[in-house]
């Protein structure tokens, strides 16, 4: 608020009030001068209901207290701008300074209290002291008013001094103070108005930043949307590229291996009934190229395994995984393993490595878990893997894309999962071991 | 840059802590001066060569009794110059610390605020007695039930009776408790035409009037709650009846002071300063030299008692006043001290307003001094009941305005012969309609 403007506005009010003040006590000055000079002051007397006590004290006074108002005003906006202290006090000053003013001339000038609000009303961005201080001001305006004054207390009157001069003298006397009465309450409107303008200048400013901001907001968002479009197709076409890849691998390998061995069966189907040693030699190069086929599989197959189980053994991929869970999220896992060597077929490992993966990342994300225990058994029959954490669980269970992959998962080995949410969440999934050939 | 801001306002504090702090040195190390308003001459509008005397005397015994303190008055101020004198440094802010007030001002002065409330000094001063005066001066200090001047002087209206002309016509000087009977048949008996030209010359009263009626026939003429004047009841009725009586006896034929002087006149209402003036010398040989006279109080009414007006001069304090104190003491000394209120014996012409100054042997003495000793000296006890029993004008701003426009009014009423009881009705009320303005 260092505006220039509000400080000559001040100014200019310091200025009119001072001429207000001292046109009341020297004019009440010279008129009592005038009256004792025609002998006529028993009969003013008479007509008056009040005196002020010393008409020359009152002009000192006046002067003295305006030294004072002038003083607090140069030591407020000059010297110590923005010193919240300084402000607080030298407003109190003025207030008090300004109510003994009003005093003195026995409420018949008030206007000097709109200087008080007009400072309150520019240091209006404070605490609560300014509001006791406005309410103080605004009251005192009401209150100090000399016709309600007049009915309780015994004031004097401006009035009754310029009536002692002739009707046309009258007039111009109270013309004159009635201007700068006016002058004086229009200033303060005018500051009024400046002030509030300016307020508004900044609240139109505030408003216009707030709607770039949105606006930056809506971009961002578009961005937003549009970047996940690009993912969205990305993976697309990844997926088209994998599918490309496998049909071509398919093609491949078992089209190329079913194709030979469809070829050498139909060569043995010939030669069986007239060589048996041919047949056998035939059947022992189908058998050959089947073995290489699934050998190509099995290399086609390797390739779609998951990064960490194609280089590492699951127990190692498991550990891996759980160590950058860790490290990712603040959660304590637990793996524990019963079964020894933990080797299983590369469907099977795939499966137990993406149930897991999948149960870790719903304890965390669903279950805002911070211990989940991990843990593989062998029975009999079955491979039973549980994935149990400490997290809030559920009541009812969603089946969610994550949940509906582990059941496809397994249930493709002929297993089955079940989930429970009471205490925690648990996963328990159970695989049959596969009994029959062994690939190794 | 903050250091420098703080030794700034530091340097302004002190500066003006050190200016004050040098200004009430300054003050403290001055004697008190006390302004004293006060006027030359008597309030009684009677010559008076010793006006300065009392006052000189208590300034001295005052300035003795204080050190450190001085009284101050500008001597040489008439009494017709006081008011506005006195007005004029009211409104000046020059208003004296203590000051005399005429019986004229002290309403306005009062409901201006330039006089002092006392009676917290009074209640505070455990060596005064409100009691010790008479309750009729004390009275007259009062403004709206608040005692705001203390009296300093009293004068009561007496009857000057004309022994001279009374013995002439084989008639006893009246005893104290006369009534308006004995009045009126006087009147009757010494109104006649001595020399034979067919027009009155000799006549029972002079300047008698209506509010001299009133008074002597108890009636309360304001309510001071209301600020109204009651005319019409039956007391005051029977006063207005009665000096159209004395009135009629005149047959329409203007008393005049020349009529008086000439010692053609039996009775007149005379201030008790007049009587004191007039009956001792110097003054003794410019007045009433043709006959014996004396004075004895008012007859009284059907309704009331011999009683009369007191008027009283009042004394104050600024309720500006610096040396408040001070001012009450020397306000005690002037009017509480008997010493002092002895003085007006001596060298004024009104009586103390102490009881006991006025009732004592002293005052008898002083007042037979100056008398001739064929002169019988007024009765100390006729003059404290006169003034223990005397009326006191009552508070009310324009009392004054008020009783002269009653007392032209009634004037006509008697003298047009109008119907009284009406007439003062209608009186009533345009007086009223005046005190409310």
């Amino acid at each position: 608020m260092h505006d220039r403007k509000l400080i000559y506005f001040k100014v200019l009010m310091i200025v009119i009030n001072l001429i207000a003040v001292l046109f009341v006590t020297i004019f009440i000055y010279v008129t009592t001068q005038k009256i004792c000079d025609n002998f006529i002051a028993r009969e003013f007397i008479n007509n008056v209901v009040s005196l002020p006590w010393n008409p020359f004290r009152n002009i000192l006074l006046s002067i003295g207290f305006f030294c004072i108002l002038i003083a607090s005003f140069i030591i407020r906006e000059i010297i110590c701008p923005g010193s919240s202290k300084v402000i607080y006090l030298s407003l109190l000053i003025d207030l008090v300074i300004s109510i003994s003013i009003v005093y003195i001339l026995n409420f018949n000038y008030n206007g000097i209290l709109f200087l008080v609000i007009a400072n309150v009303i520019t240091y209006a961005k404070g605490t609560r002291g300014r509001y006791v201080l406005m309410i103080f001001a605004v009251a005192s305006i009401f209150i100090a008013d000399y016709e309600l004054i007049a009915i309780n207390f015994r004031l004097y009157s401006i009035n009754d001094y310029i009536s002692y001069y002739d009707s046309v003298t009258q007039q111009y006397l109270l013309g004159f103070f009635n201007t700068v009465v006016s002058v004086n309450i229009t200033a303060f409107i005018i500051f009024c108005i400046y002030v509030i303008q300016n307020q508004l200048g900044t609240i139109n400013e505030v408003n216009t930043l707030y709607a770039q901001l949105s606006k930056a907001n809506d971009d961002l968002q578009a961005a937003n949307e549009q970047l996940k479009e690009y993912s969205m197709i990305t993976e697309k076409m990844g997926e088209t590229k994998e599918r490309n890849r496998l049909a071509r691998e398919i093609h491949d390998t078992l089209g190329h291996t079913l194709t030979g061995i469809s070829a050498g069966i139909d060569a043995c189907l010939a030669t069986i009934d007239c060589s048996v040693q041919d047949t056998r030699r035939q059947l022992e190069i189908i058998s050959e190229v089947t073995r290489e086929g699934i050998k190509e599989v099995r290399r086609s197959v390797n390739q779609l395994r998951p990064d960490a189980l194609e280089r590492l053994n699951l127990e190692s991929a498991i550990h891996k995984m759980i160590h950058e869970i860790e490290s990712m999220a603040n959660t304590n896992v637990l793996f524990e393993s019963e079964v020894t060597n933990l080797k299983f077929d590369a469907d099977e490992e795939d499966a137990i490595y993406r149930v897991i993966q999948e149960g870790l990342t719903n304890a965390i994300r669903h279950g805002k878990a911070t211990r989940i225990w991990v843990q593989i058994r062998r029975s009999e029959e079955e491979i039973i893997l549980t994935i149990k954490d400490n997290g809030v669980g559920c009541k009812t269970m969603k089946k969610g894309f994550g949940t509906r992959h582990i059941i496809e998962r397994i249930e493709m080995l002929n297993g089955r999962v079940e989930f429970e949410g009471t205490n925690g969440f648990t996963v328990t999934v159970r695989i049959p071991i596969r009994w029959g050939e062994e690939y190794d | 840059m903050n250091k420098k801001r703080y030794r700034i306002i530091l340097i302004i504090v002190s500066a003006v802590l050190i200016l004050s702090a040098a200004v009430t040195v300054a003050k403290r190390d001055k004697a008190a001066v006390l302004e004293f308003g006060v006027f030359a001459g008597s309030n009684w509008d009677v010559a008076n060569a010793n006006s300065y005397v009392i006052i000189d005397k208590a300034i001295e015994r005052f300035e003795a009794e204080h050190d450190n303190v001085k009284i101050h008055y500008y001597s040489g101020i008439l009494k017709e110059d006081y008011s506005e004198w006195f007005s004029q440094q009211v409104l000046l802010g020059r208003t004296p610390d203590i000051f005399m007030i005429l019986s004229n001002d002290m309403n306005q002065l009062a409901s201006l605020g330039v006089m002092k409330d006392l009676s917290e000094l009074i209640n505070r001063d455990s060596n005064f007695d409100k009691e010790a005066y008479y309750p009729a001066a004390l009275l007259s200090g009062e403004y709206n039930g608040i005692q705001y001047a203390l009296p300093y002087e009293t004068v009561p209206t007496l009857m000057f009776v004309n022994k001279s002309l009374l013995q002439k016509e084989g008639i006893a000087v009246p005893d104290i408790d006369w009534t308006w009977q004995d009045l009126y048949n006087i009147s009757e008996k010494v109104t006649k035409d001595i020399d034979g030209d067919g027009i009155l010359d000799e006549f029972g009263t002079y300047n008698y009037d209506w509010l001299d009626a009133a008074h002597t026939n108890g009636t309360l003429l304001f309510d001071e709650n209301d600020m109204e004047i009651n005319l019409s009841n039956n007391k005051v009725i029977q006063a207005v009846k009665f000096t159209k009586q004395l009135y009629d006896l005149n047959q329409g034929r203007k008393v005049t002071q020349e009529d008086f002087d000439s010692g053609n006149v039996a009775f007149m209402p005379l201030p008790f300063s007049d009587y004191r003036t007039y009956k001792t010398y110097p003054y003794k040989i410019k007045k009433y030299l043709k006959f014996k006279w004396d004075c004895i109080t008012l007859p009284a009414g059907e309704n009331g008692g011999n009683i009369s007006e007191v008027n009283t001069l009042l004394m104050g304090i600024s309720d500006k006043t610096e040396n408040e104190i001070l001012a009450w003491e020397f306000l005690k000394l002037l009017t509480y001290d008997k010493d002092i209120q002895m003085d007006i014996f001596r060298f004024s012409q009104g009586a103390s307003v102490l009881k006991e100054v006025t009732g004592s042997k002293e005052a008898e003495v002083i007042l037979q001094e100056y008398m001739e000793e064929s002169e019988k000296v007024i009765d100390n006890e006729l003059l404290s009941r006169v003034i223990e029993q005397g009326t006191v004008a009552p508070q009310i701003l324009k009392y004054k305005e008020a009783i002269a426009l009653a007392t032209s009014e009634i004037q006509g009423i008697i003298e047009n012969n109008k119907n009284i009881d009406s007439a003062l009705k209608i009186l009533q009320r345009k007086i009223n309609q005046y005190l409310k303005q």
